[in-house]
């Protein structure tokens, strides 16, 4: 990739991001049309039964069923850019309507997960390598591997049963008590379980790769340098290695976004906590594909962005990696 | 005769005649030795459990399908080792009859990702520049869709009811690492003679591939394939555990797992904790080889 100015680079990605948002649209759309089952039969019900077949003959119609499945994408899509995706065969109304409401919480809540995983997997990280091969050392890695290893949502169930359940410290479910939605020691105390169970199966995953990273950086030639004119471990550590470090700190976390948002869709169920994860599986259940479908889309959507704009941030923070083969849209 | 050479001369002191040729020992290694360094506890472990399972028939004491509606939710004792629960079913005989169908998923899985990560690799390395990229685009715009997502569609779509569809579900999902890996090596030794010899006489690409590619880069993704079968197993149970994956008649440890939001209200903790134990172990057992099977990089000292 030629060296070229920021604000093209920019436009070069968005008009890939909207490439790509059109593919996995596509995709969504034809997968949901290929599930079994009578779109007819979902859209009403037990009505269908007491319908005549002019009646039906009529929706099918109206609904567009008749058309090819092509024309039926266009209409789609073109609804799609007026905010319409069509009604929730579960919810009865609007997806967007139902959509709203939670993007907030699962944002909330994956945004503070994510900022205390990659805080505290550089502390460890760095704690690491200050004590390599050391009894803390090995003591942390063992523990972080096993937590990384347990399934999130049994690590989940198992906090409920006992701070919920039996010591009754934390609420087990939803994000707030009902009436108490702007409380925030009542929205904190039902962020507590959650958060701790992301923070717990993502941290060590991006605190061994930033520890393995690390490894190599204090066996260069600069740290003697450093280490003669008088530095101390610490300082050798955050001031130099890590700082050469930041680029791959900053890529691992731009891949690192859909792993954690495939995180807080399980976290998200496992507590009842109302965001659009606990919803994409909720719809998955009761094969509503519209809400299915626009969910997918927003949280694909926040992935493309969130991994655009880390790109970009590491191309002006790392000037190399401009002409680096690294993933390019 | 060389007794009757010293025995002639034996008035004289001989320098060195008291040599003997020394023959040391040979250094068998002792047992110790030999299993030094390698993951002994969890290839145990892990065994045991593999067997019993195999051997769930002999194990369980009980009928793993039968609801005893007489001895619902009760807490492990000497009739049922692990307790039994909500629905009344003996949780000890299901750990070993439900092992089966979690570690099959597991290993099956495992093997559709393998077939497919190293095809895709394969693929894509030694392809022309441009089909590689596009190949490669392709595979990171369905690797950045979050795994969960993409299988909570297909499940929607395409139910998966039993141990196969399942094992297929979470080995679709599961490829794109592996096959990044795959493609990095390829590309590596794509150009060396004997794969373009091989290719030159006219071997296919999947004779070449089998032949030649695979054994080549088969060391460098042992643990990457080895480790997917825990994260099959992860899926899988994950998915049994929100109710889109094995109906609870399919016994597996993750649909004994989806009890668990009952066992929550009744506060039965055993319900919870014994098979998520099974499953975190054999997980970390797992792991534990895959790891061996990482090939150790030899650092030099730190500079620190």
């Amino acid at each position: 990739m030629r060296i070229t100015s920021l604000s093209k680079r920019i436009i070069r990605r968005i008009g890939l991001l909207i490439l790509v948002m059109f593919i996995l649209s596509l995709v969504v759309f034809f997968l949901a049309r290929l599930a079994p089952g009578d779109p007819l039969q979902s859209f009403y019900g037990d009505q269908l039964d007491s319908m005549t077949q002019e009646e039906i003959d009529a929706a099918r119609v109206r609904l567009g069923l008749n058309d090819g499945l092509v024309q039926q994408y266009i209409r789609w899509f073109t609804n799609a850019l007026h905010g319409e995706f069509g009604i929730s065969l579960k919810h009865k109304q609007p997806v967007m309507n139902v959509v709203k409401p939670l993007i907030g919480n699962t944002l909330l809540l994956g945004v503070l997960a994510y900022a205390a995983v990659f805080g505290l997997a550089t502390v460890l990280a760095v704690f690491c390598v200050l004590h390599e091969e050391r009894f803390l050392d090995r003591l942390i890695c063992r523990i972080g591997t096993v937590f990384y290893y347990t399934p999130g949502f049994w690590l989940g169930v198992v906090l409920v049963l006992i701070f919920a359940v039996n010591l009754g410290w934390f609420p087990s479910s939803g994000a707030y008590d009902i009436g108490m939605k702007n409380d925030l020691g009542n929205r904190v105390s039902h962020l507590v379980l959650p958060l701790f169970v992301m923070i717990a199966s993502h941290l060590w995953y991006y605190a061994y790769m930033i520890r393995n990273k690390l490894l190599d950086e204090v066996r260069k030639d600069y740290v003697l340098l450093a280490k003669s004119k008088g530095c101390t471990r610490r300082q050798i550590v955050w001031k130099h290695c890590l700082r050469n470090v930041a680029p791959t700190i900053v890529s691992i976390m731009a891949i690192s976004i859909p792993h954690v948002t495939g995180g807080t869709v399980v976290v998200e169920s496992v507590f009842s906590y109302p965001g659009i994860g606990n919803l994409a599986v909720e719809a998955a259940k009761y094969h509503d594909y519209n809400l299915l479908m626009v969910d997918v889309l927003i949280t694909g959507f926040a992935v493309f962005v969130s991994s655009f704009i880390a790109q970009t941030i590491n191309e002006e923070i790392d000037p190399r990696m401009k002409e680096m083969e690294t993933i390019q849209w | 005769m060389v007794e009757t050479t010293l025995e002639r001369t034996s008035d004289f002191e001989i320098v060195g005649a008291g040599w003997r040729h020394h023959e040391p020992k040979e250094q068998t290694p002792t047992l110790r030795q030999r299993l030094k360094g390698k993951p002994i506890l969890a290839a145990v472990i892990l065994l045991v459990i593999v067997l019993g399972c195999i051997f769930a028939p002999y194990i369980a004491n009980h009928d793993p399908a039968k609801y005893y509606y007489d001895a619902t939710s009760l807490a492990p004792n000497g009739e049922y080792y692990f307790g039994t629960d909500s629905l009344g079913r003996d949780l000890f005989s299901i750990m070993f009859y439900g092992g089966r169908s979690s570690l099959t998923i597991g290993v099956l899985g495992a093997a559709v990702v393998a077939l497919l990560g190293i095809t895709y690799g394969t693929l894509s390395g030694t392809a022309s520049d441009r089909v590689d990229s596009l190949l490669m685009r392709i595979m990171e715009l369905f690797g950045a869709i979050p795994g969960i997502l993409l299988i909570l569609i297909i499940t929607a779509v395409f139910p998966a009811g039993n141990v196969i569809s399942m094992s297929l579900v979470v080995g679709i999902t599961g490829w794109f690492g592996l096959a990044r890996i795959v493609r990095g090596e390829v590309r590596q030794i794509r150009n060396t003679e004997y794969v373009l010899y091989a290719r030159s006489i006219g071997g296919k690409f999947f004779y070449v591939m089998r032949r030649h590619l695979v054994p080549n880069f088969l060391s460098a993704i042992m643990f990457v394939v080895v480790s997917s079968v825990s994260s099959c197993i992860t899926t899988e149970s994950t998915l049994s555990f929100l109710g889109l994956g094995l109906p609870l008649d399919v016994l597996s440890w993750g649909s004994m797992l989806s009890l668990a939001n009952r066992a929550l209200i009744l506060n039965t903790w055993w319900v919870i904790i014994i098979p998520g134990l099974f499953l975190v172990i054999t997980l970390l057992c797992i792991t534990d080889l895959g790891n061996y099977l990482r090939k150790e990089t030899n650092r030099k000292s730190s500079n620190l």
